[in-house]
């Protein structure tokens, strides 16, 4: 449903990506890792037009653009079929947590308002958070901001679910109750790229890893090639640093 | 003398409202353009504003004295400019790109990520502003535009010098008539004329302070707990 090719994209002299693809199927959960700088979070960026790549070439579904002659309409049409989760949950701090998950189905989607508080009171109730509707970003913890960031990425209907280290800002005590939502979310079958560094979770709730190292995919496969049997240099180097780390 | 002060008192107040409104969508317009930067028109955006920030205030008054008239003749128009239209004029230019400086880094202080969640959402960019970037740079801007009000209302005590009838002009009239006997005491109460004004701007933007970032501050759980449900 989903095909990126040679995506190409630079700031300034460093190269970020050199040209990345990559296939996503319906249903697929994605895990992206790899050492910080090699471009996940831009690639993922990249999908919803955050980010915009020099060159390559996007496919989803029927829709098709070239990012060399990126359209309006395109870019839109991407857009609203995504839903990104942020690293710095990005919750509009001028809205209480439902207003934050209405609005976007208000505005955007031209929903009635009631069908909208519908939707966000049924998607914060999933997360967790229905006594914390009325209340303010300022007035809660990261875990709590993320979960109201999750809630309205769902609310949207989303084709695709974007998450972008969404448990990196966390305190350790808070990260456990967002993993736990984004497994639940994951495991209700809905298509999903979720760039992490959290190895072992990656694992349990993926059936496909990507690996990327200096800008362009070096591994792809199910986390027990991945893992268990890391064919590419760069990536067992990785992992084992990463488990010496913990 | 206070009543003949006094009556002067509208015409500094109409020079004021029509700078704040005028000066208000000039800098709206201009700040437009200088945060999305469109070629030639944003250059000469940030003309305009390094000219209303850099040229003093009594300057600018005398360019739009003698320089406005110039340009209604040009375009071929009657000269129907009094002192006052010129000094209307001239603080709508210099308040507009003053107030340009005070809403451009307001806007780019809020969040990147605030856009890029309503961009990623599928916001269109009038949507993003008026719905969630420009009610945090409101919130971000008001004291700054406090500021500015304040500093332009000092500014109208120098349309005297273009030769406007305000309370300034008319207190060099009163003083002397009276042969300069009663400098002091004019002086005094001009004084005060002009810190009531700028008190009342004052109270009125910390109102609008005290509202808007409820969404900020700590008071919000109890401001939470009593509103209604959305």
């Amino acid at each position: 449903m989903l095909d990126i090719h040679d995506l190409k994209l630079s700031y300034g002299n460093s190269k970020i990506l050199n040209g990345v693809n990559l296939s996503v199927k319906r249903g697929d959960v994605v895990s992206i890792i790899g050492p910080s700088g090699t471009g996940k979070t831009t690639l993922l960026k990249c999908i919803n037009y955050l980010a915009k790549p020099a060159s390559g070439t996007i496919t989803f579904d029927g829709i098709r653009m070239d990012y060399q002659r990126a359209d309006k309409a395109a870019i839109q049409a991407i857009r609203l079929r995504t839903a990104m989760v942020f690293q710095q949950f990005n919750v509009f701090k001028n809205m209480t947590v439902i207003q934050n998950v209405m609005d976007p189905l208000v505005v955007v989607q031209r929903k009635s308002k009631e069908e909208a508080r519908e939707i966000a009171a049924r998607e914060l109730e999933r997360v967790g958070l229905s006594t914390k509707q009325d209340h303010y970003p300022s007035q809660l913890s990261g875990g709590q901001l993320q979960r109201t960031g999750i809630a309205r990425a769902l609310a949207v209907r989303p084709d695709v679910m974007l998450f972008d280290e969404p448990t990196s800002s966390l305190d350790p005590e808070l990260v456990g109750e967002v993993l736990k939502v984004i497994k639940d979310v994951t495991s209700s079958g809905i298509t999903s790229l979720l760039v992490t560094h959290e190895m072992q979770f990656a694992k349990n709730i993926s059936n496909r890893i990507v690996f990327m190292d200096r800008g362009v995919v070096a591994a792809d496969g199910s986390p027990s090639e991945i893992f268990d049997a890391p064919s590419n240099p760069r990536l067992a180097q990785f992992l084992s640093s990463e488990h010496t780390l913990q | 003398m206070i009543p003949e002060l006094l009556s002067a008192l509208p015409l500094t107040l109409a020079i004021t409202f029509v700078a704040i409104v005028a000066g208000f969508g000039l800098a709206l317009i201009t700040t437009t353009f200088r945060v999305r930067r469109v070629p030639v028109i944003s250059q000469l955006a940030d003309l305009y504003v390094s000219y209303a920030r850099s040229v003093p205030v009594v300057l600018q008054l005398f360019v739009s004295f003698y320089g406005l008239p110039l340009l209604v003749i040009l375009i071929g128009g009657d000269d129907f400019l009094t002192a006052t239209i010129a000094a209307m004029v001239g603080l709508s230019f210099y308040h507009g790109g003053y107030l340009s400086e005070v809403m451009r880094p307001a806007y780019l202080a809020v969040d990147r990520g605030q856009h890029d969640a309503a961009d990623s959402l599928g916001y269109t960019f009038r949507q993003k502003i008026t719905r969630i970037v420009g009610p945090q740079a409101v919130h971000i801007a008001l004291p700054g535009y406090g500021n500015s009000i304040i500093y332009l209302i000092h500014n109208v005590a120098l349309v005297m010098y273009i030769g406007a009838a305000d309370v300034m002009a008319t207190a060099h009239l009163i003083m002397e008539r009276d042969y300069n006997q009663y400098q002091f005491p004019t002086y005094l109460v001009l004084a005060v004329i002009y810190s009531i004004l700028c008190l009342i701007a004052w109270l009125i933007i910390r109102a609008f302070e005290v509202r808007s970032p409820m969404y900020a501050t700590k008071e919000a759980p109890v401001r939470a707990a009593l509103m209604p449900s959305v």
